[in-house]
């Protein structure tokens, strides 16, 4: 029976790759692009852009590989490469400025009460129930791409790729509680926005 | 009795589903969205908000992905 080798370590092939080891480096595309594809995908609101942007990235990475010193995991690294990819790839194509989703924030009353009522304030968890698939995805692409550029890279790594709030701070350079108020601000939009979707200002 | 108000706890939220906040400040906002039917409806669409947005921009993979990247690469390498 053919039993297959322990994996080696994203952190193995790293070095294996920096020595020159081709299909060390093949590996780690292996192991990431899909990954990096589905990020750049959230990052960019596009798969043609998301493509430009995997290139980009690998190309950075397989350049970069000699200064990886392990200072934080590889994938961390990776997606900070990833991420800056994405950042340079917005900037350099000319866009009209984003409408601001400020409007969807929660509103209150004086006494700091919500405005809206329960049934009003609970739509936007039922908005993929109430609305076509398709319409969605299209909707919620437009909308990721509306939030303003800080909260955007925040509020894709940690709550669509999933990223530990901690990581997402070493990807970005930031301090935990700076991601968790970016974050925050971009649920908050999000959701309001998402009601808006289903014809419910909450 | 809690005095948060519904403002309070949407700005305490992210930090109290992450387990930061300090116990004392949790229990207040708990006992407040247990009282307050507004926000616990809000609370059920913050929380559901990611899942609906990560759910409806899940990219396919498109066919032959890895193998263009790779003979990219490759021939950048050269």
């Amino acid at each position: 029976m053919n039993v297959p080798g322990p994996q080696p370590t994203d952190e193995a092939l790293a070095a294996r790759a920096a020595a020159g080891d081709e299909p060390a480096f093949e590996g780690i595309v292996a192991r990431y692009h899909a990954r990096v594809f589905r990020l750049a995908c959230r990052l960019t609101g596009n798969e043609g852009d998301a493509a430009d942007v995997l290139q980009e990235t690998f190309l950075r990475v397989y350049r970069s590989l000699g200064s990886f010193r392990g200072a934080s995991r590889f994938g961390t690294w990776l997606y900070r490469i990833a991420t800056n990819a994405a950042l340079t790839h917005r900037r350099a194509r000319s866009r009209r400025p984003a409408e601001s989703l400020e409007a969807y924030l929660p509103r209150f009353d004086a006494s700091g009460r919500h405005a809206a009522t329960p049934a009003q304030l609970q739509v936007a968890a039922r908005a993929d129930e109430l609305l076509d698939r398709r319409v969605l995805a299209e909707k919620a692409r437009a909308a990721i791409e509306r939030l303003p550029e800080l909260y955007r890279e925040a509020f894709v790594l940690r709550d669509l790729e999933e990223m530990p709030t901690a990581e997402v701070a070493e990807v970005l350079g930031l301090d935990p509680a700076t991601v968790r108020q970016r974050v925050h601000r971009a649920r908050l939009m999000l959701r309001g926005y998402l009601g808006d979707l289903v014809g419910v200002k909450s | 009795m809690s005095d948060v108000t519904c403002a309070r706890g949407v700005e305490l939220l992210a930090d109290y589903l992450e387990g930061v906040l300090p116990p004392e400040l949790s229990a207040d906002l708990e006992a407040h969205v247990l009282a307050c039917p507004r926000c616990t409806a809000f609370v059920a669409s913050y929380r559901e908000t990611p899942r609906i947005l990560r759910e409806a921009t899940a990219a396919e993979l498109p066919a032959g992905l890895e193998e263009s990247l790779q003979a990219f690469l490759r021939a950048r390498r050269r």
